[in-house]
C-alpha cells in the first residue's frame, strides 16, 4: 500500500516538474546575456545574472504600455461580463418568462460553434459600427459569453426557489433578492467565473490582434508577438517579455485558488 | 388581525386544472389547517395566497382588503416555508431582520421587533449563530420567528413540520398550538398529516382534486364525514369499508351473506340498494354481545399499549382492523365473536356520500 502511495508522489512529482520547467527556465533564461541560451548545451543557469533585459523592455521597447494596456482589457472584460452573465445566468434558472428554456438550449447549442467561426462576421459588424481599433471592439465578445451564463446558471438552481419567496414576501425587490441573497450565495462561483474571464482576455491573442490596428492600443501577447518578429534572434529578451506577460496571471491565480478550486467543485457536486 | 376569505379560486397550470373552484372563509383568530393527499391543490391554494401564485379566476380578502392583485410583501402575510428557506449566509439576527430593514425600519424598532419574537421562541443563545450551525427544530424556530417579526394579519405554514424527525413534531406542534393561543393571529396552516389537522385545528378543511371535500372542526369531520374519503383520510388506523346491500327492516346483507343490524337513518333507504358500511377500528367490540359475528383473527399488531386485530369473516375476504387495549389474550388464528354497534356505523351511498342517521337528541 504504501509503496504504491510512493509511485503515485513520485509520478506526480514526476508531472509536475515537467509541467513547471519551461517556466522556470524562461525565468532564468530572462536574466542571461544576449546569445547565452542559444550555445549547446543551454545552461540551466545564468553565469552573470542582470536586469538587462528587463531594463531593455521597458525603455526603449515600452512594456509598461501594453502591460496597462492588458490590465486594462481584462479588467474591464470581468467587469463587464460579470454584470451581464451573473443577471443572465439567474434569469434563466429562476425567473419565468416566455422563451426561456428555448433561448437557452439556443445559447447552448451555439456552444458547439468554435469562436474563431464568428470572429469575421463579428469584425465586419463592429466596422460597420465603427468600433474597429477601439476597446470597445476588443471587449465586446467578453460582455456575455455563454458559458459563464451557462455555469452561473447550473450554480443558480441549486439555490431553493422558497428562499426568493421568502424573500419576495420580505418585501425585497427582484434586483434587492439578486444583490443581498443570491450573489453572496454566488461567491464562489463569480470568483471562478472573473478568473476565467481574466485569463481568457489576458491571454487572448487571436481577437485584439484582428481589432486593434494601432501599436499603441496593442495588449500584451500581441505586442509580444510584434516584438518577436522584429527580435527573432534575442531568446533572451522574449523570455523576458514572456516573464511580464505571465507573471500577473500566475499570481492572480495562485492568490485565488482557494475560491476557484472551491467554485468547481461546489459547482459540480450540487449541479 | 384580520380574517381571510378566499372566493371561487381556479388554477391551472396549462391543461391540468389544480384548483376547482374553491371557496373558504377563515374566521378572525382562527387555526384554519388545509388537509389533503399530494397533489391536491394545498399548496397552490396557499402560495395563491401569499402571492407567490397567481389564480386564474377569483379572489382573495384579507381583513376585507382585496388583496388578489397585490405583490406578497404588501399582503399582510408572512410565510413559514417546509425547507424553511432560511438565508444561509445571514445569521439568525438578520435573518429576522431581512424584512424590516427592506421596510426601511429604525435600528431601535428593528432590535425590539427582534428580541420579542427571540423572546417567544426561546431562541436568543442563537441570534448570532448562521442556520448552517442550526439544528433542524432551531431553523424551524428561526423561520417562524421571521414571520413573527413581519407582525402579519395571517400566518401562513406550508408543510412547516414535515422536514423533521416523528420525536421533534409531536414537540413542535404542540409549541405551534401554544403560539397560536399566545398570538392569536389568524393562521393557515398547509400539511398532508391527518394527525397534525386533528390536534391543531379550529377548523379542518379537506380537499381532494382541487375540490374541497368537507369543512368542520376536527370532531365534526371525525364523527360526522360527509363521504368514504374524508371518512378514511381522517383517523389512524383508516375506517374500515364494507359493502352491504340493504334488506328488509334495519338489516343489511354482507357481501359474505351475514347480516347487520344498520342505525335508523333520517331518509330510509329502499331494500336492494347497494351501500358501503364504515366503521372506525375503535368502534368494533370484540366479546360475545347480542347481535356480535363470528370472526377469525388473521394477525395482531401490538403496538405496546394498544393492538391493531385484523378480524377476517372468512380466509380470503377483507379484513376489518379493530383497536383495542391490548391485555395480550387474542392470539392468531383465534375465533372470536365482535360486535359492529349500529350507533357506530356510518352508511354512504353508492356514490361515497353519507348517508345522514336519523338526528336523536
Amino acid at each position: 500500500m504504501s509503496a504504491r502511495r510512493w509511485t503515485v508522489t513520485l509520478l506526480a512529482a514526476l508531472v509536475a516538474l515537467l509541467t513547471v520547467a519551461p517556466l522556470l527556465w524562461m525565468l532564468s533564461v530572462s536574466f542571461m546575456a544576449p546569445g547565452e541560451a542559444a550555445q549547446f548545451p543551454p545552461p540551466l543557469l545564468p553565469a552573470d545574472p542582470s536586469l538587462d533585459n528587463y531594463r531593455t523592455l521597458f525603455g526603449s521597447f515600452g512594456i509598461g504600455r501594453f502591460l496597462a494596456n492588458s490590465i486594462l482589457v481584462s479588467t474591464l472584460a470581468t467587469i463587464l461580463a460579470l454584470l451581464f452573465t451573473i443577471p443572465a445566468g439567474y434569469a434563466f434558472a429562476k425567473l419565468r418568462f416566455t422563451g426561456r428554456d428555448a433561448t437557452f438550449r439556443l445559447l447552448v447549442a451555439a456552444l458547439v460553434v468554435p469562436g474563431q467561426i464568428g470572429m469575421l462576421p463579428l469584425f465586419l459588424e463592429l466596422k460597420a459600427m465603427g468600433l474597429v481599433n477601439s476597446y470597445a471592439g476588443a471587449l465586446v465578445p467578453w460582455l456575455a459569453g455563454i458559458f459563464g451564463i451557462f455555469l452561473v446558471r447550473q450554480y443558480c438552481l441549486s439555490i431553493p426557489d422558497e428562499m426568493l419567496e421568502a424573500a419576495r414576501i420580505d418585501g425585497a425587490s427582484e434586483g434587492h433578492i439578486l444583490r443581498r441573497i443570491v450573489l453572496p450565495i454566488l461567491t464562489p462561483i463569480i470568483v471562478t467565473l472573473a478568473l476565467f474571464v481574466f485569463l481568457g482576455s489576458w491571454n487572448d491573442f487571436m481577437w485584439p490582434l484582428i481589432i486593434l490596428a494601432d501599436q499603441q492600443l496593442y495588449t500584451l501577447p500581441v505586442a509580444l508577438a510584434a516584438m518577436s518578429r522584429e527580435h527573432v534572434q534575442d531568446n533572451e529578451l522574449m523570455m523576458a517579455g514572456a516573464v511580464v506577460t505571465t507573471l500577473p496571471v500566475l499570481i492572480l491565480f495562485l492568490a485565488l485558488q482557494r475560491f476557484y478550486l472551491s467554485g468547481l467543485l461546489t459547482g459540480s457536486v450540487k449541479g | 388581525m384580520a380574517g381571510l376569505s378566499i372566493e371561487n379560486a381556479r388554477k391551472s397550470f396549462g391543461e391540468t386544472q389544480v384548483l376547482r373552484g374553491v371557496s373558504i372563509e377563515v374566521a378572525d383568530g382562527e387555526f384554519a389547517v388545509i388537509v389533503g393527499p399530494s397533489g391536491c391543490g394545498k399548496s397552490t391554494l396557499l402560495r395563491a395566497v401569499a402571492g407567490l401564485e397567481e389564480l386564474s379566476e377569483g379572489r382573495i380578502v384579507i381583513g376585507g382588503r382585496d388583496v388578489t392583485d397585490l405583490p406578497p410583501s404588501q399582503r399582510g402575510i408572512a410565510m413559514v416555508f417546509q425547507s424553511y428557506a432560511l438565508y444561509p449566509h445571514l445569521t439568525v439576527r438578520e435573518n429576522m431582520a431581512f424584512g424590516l430593514k427592506i421596510a426601511k425600519a429604525t435600528k431601535a424598532e428593528v432590535d425590539a421587533a427582534v428580541n420579542r419574537a427571540a423572546a417567544i421562541l426561546n431562541i436568543e443563545p442563537l441570534l448570532d449563530r448562521k442556520p448552517a450551525a442550526l439544528s433542524g427544530g432551531q431553523r424551524q424556530r428561526v423561520a417562524i420567528g421571521r414571520a413573527i417579526v413581519r407582525q402579519p394579519q395571517i400566518f401562513l405554514f406550508d408543510e412547516p413540520l414535515s422536514n423533521l424527525d416523528a420525536d421533534l413534531r409531536v414537540r413542535m406542534r404542540y409549541e405551534f398550538a401554544k403560539l397560536h393561543r399566545q398570538l392569536g393571529t389568524t393562521t393557515l396552516y398547509v400539511t398532508h398529516d391527518q394527525v397534525e389537522a386533528m390536534t391543531l385545528a379550529d377548523r379542518i378543511i379537506v380537499l381532494r382534486d382541487g375540490i374541497i371535500e368537507q369543512v368542520g372542526s376536527p370532531r365534526d369531520l371525525y364523527e360526522r364525514p360527509a363521504n368514504i374519503f374524508v371518512a378514511q383520510f381522517l383517523g389512524t388506523p383508516r375506517m374500515n369499508i364494507l359493502n352491504a346491500v340493504v334488506a328488509d327492516g334495519d338489516q343489511a346483507r354482507l357481501d359474505d351473506g351475514r347480516s347487520l343490524a344498520l342505525p335508523a337513518l333520517a331518509a330510509p333507504i329502499a331494500p336492494g340498494t347497494a351501500v358501503s358500511v364504515g366503521i372506525r377500528p375503535e368502534d368494533v367490540r370484540i366479546g360475545a354481545a347480542p347481535g356480535a359475528l363470528p370472526f377469525t383473527i388473521g394477525f395482531v399488531e401490538r403496538l405496546g399499549g394498544l393492538a391493531t386485530v385484523h378480524l377476517q369473516a372468512a380466509k380470503d375476504s377483507e379484513p376489518i382492523a379493530c383497536q383495542l387495549r391490548d391485555d395480550g389474550s387474542l392470539r392468531e388464528g383465534e375465533t372470536v365473536a365482535a360486535l359492529l354497534p349500529p350507533d357506530r356505523l356510518h352508511l354512504f351511498d353508492a356514490d361515497g356520500g353519507a348517508l345522514r342517521r336519523e338526528v336523536r337528541e
